[in-house]
């Protein structure tokens, strides 16, 4: 899994690509969501565009992000989720607590509001 | 066709990745597309987390032990661990709701269940947990 971070509109955004699975990238993950929270960026945007697969352990660590966030304030937004993701957030239900978006522009504004 | 393949790996998330890399292997060697064999091993790891868990306690001392085998038209794989527990009949049937959805309880054998075909939980014949998972292949 490669993780990629930038800043748009001031917000903070976070490109994933290849394989969300159980290793230790996923630690990484993690503390990219708990650096987001100590610098006050609570609203982030997370682009799966790129994003092969994902198992249970990858979207343990969507859920924390998702829920630390809401905790602190802030939201998390997934822009570009693929079939296959989206099939996972469908059968785990979590569909219905991500807030997920296909254009990148009205993903960043609904953060903005 | 792979006959008789036998894994014994520690109740440790060391070795999780590596064990993953090699179920995929298998199943490319077995005729898996590359795409479909990583949902393969997905599945299969699935399994194997929730036995070093919960049939194992964790403890890194106790082993999972998967017998792999290629039939006809199938690859199987079966999954034990050195625990007697019996999944809920819910286990991986259905996500839950509210405080349940957040919680992590499930999710892996519902992946599971969705991506193989097959998966079915019983006991083997030292009356140990096993789990069966079968892949078709075409």
């Amino acid at each position: 899994m490669k993780i990629k971070e930038e800043i748009k509109d001031g917000i903070k955004v976070i490109r994933l690509s290849g394989k969300v699975i159980s290793g230790p990238d996923l630690m990484d993950l993690k503390t990219v969501f708990q650096t987001s929270i100590n610098n006050d960026m609570g609203n982030v945007l997370l682009d799966l565009g790129h994003v092969a697969w994902m198992d249970s352990s990858g979207l343990g660590v969507l859920v924390s992000g998702h829920t630390s966030l809401a905790r602190e304030g802030g939201r998390m937004a997934i822009l570009n989720a693929t079939k296959k993701i989206n099939e996972l957030f469908i059968i785990t239900k979590l569909i219905t607590i991500f807030e997920t978006f296909t254009s990148e522009d009205e993903a960043l504004a609904s953060l903005k509001e | 066709m792979l006959k008789g393949i036998v894994l014994k790996i520690p109740s440790d998330g060391s070795v999780v990745e590596s064990v993953q890399i090699f179920v995929e292997k298998i199943g490319i060697t077995s005729g898996v597309s590359e795409e479909d064999a990583t949902g393969l091993s997905i599945a299969v790891m699935e399994v194997v987390k929730n036995a070093m868990e919960h049939g194992n306690g964790g403890d890194p001392k106790k082993v999972v032990t998967i017998y792999i085998d290629a039939f006809p038209g199938r690859l199987q794989f079966l999954i034990d661990d050195c625990g007697t527990w019996q999944p809920d009949a819910d286990l991986g049937h259905e996500p839950g709701e509210g405080e349940a959805l957040i919680s992590r309880r499930g999710r892996g054998v519902l992946i599971a269940r969705n991506l193989a075909r097959w998966l079915d939980y019983g006991l083997n014949p030292e009356g140990k947990t096993r789990a069966t998972l079968i892949w078709p292949l075409s």
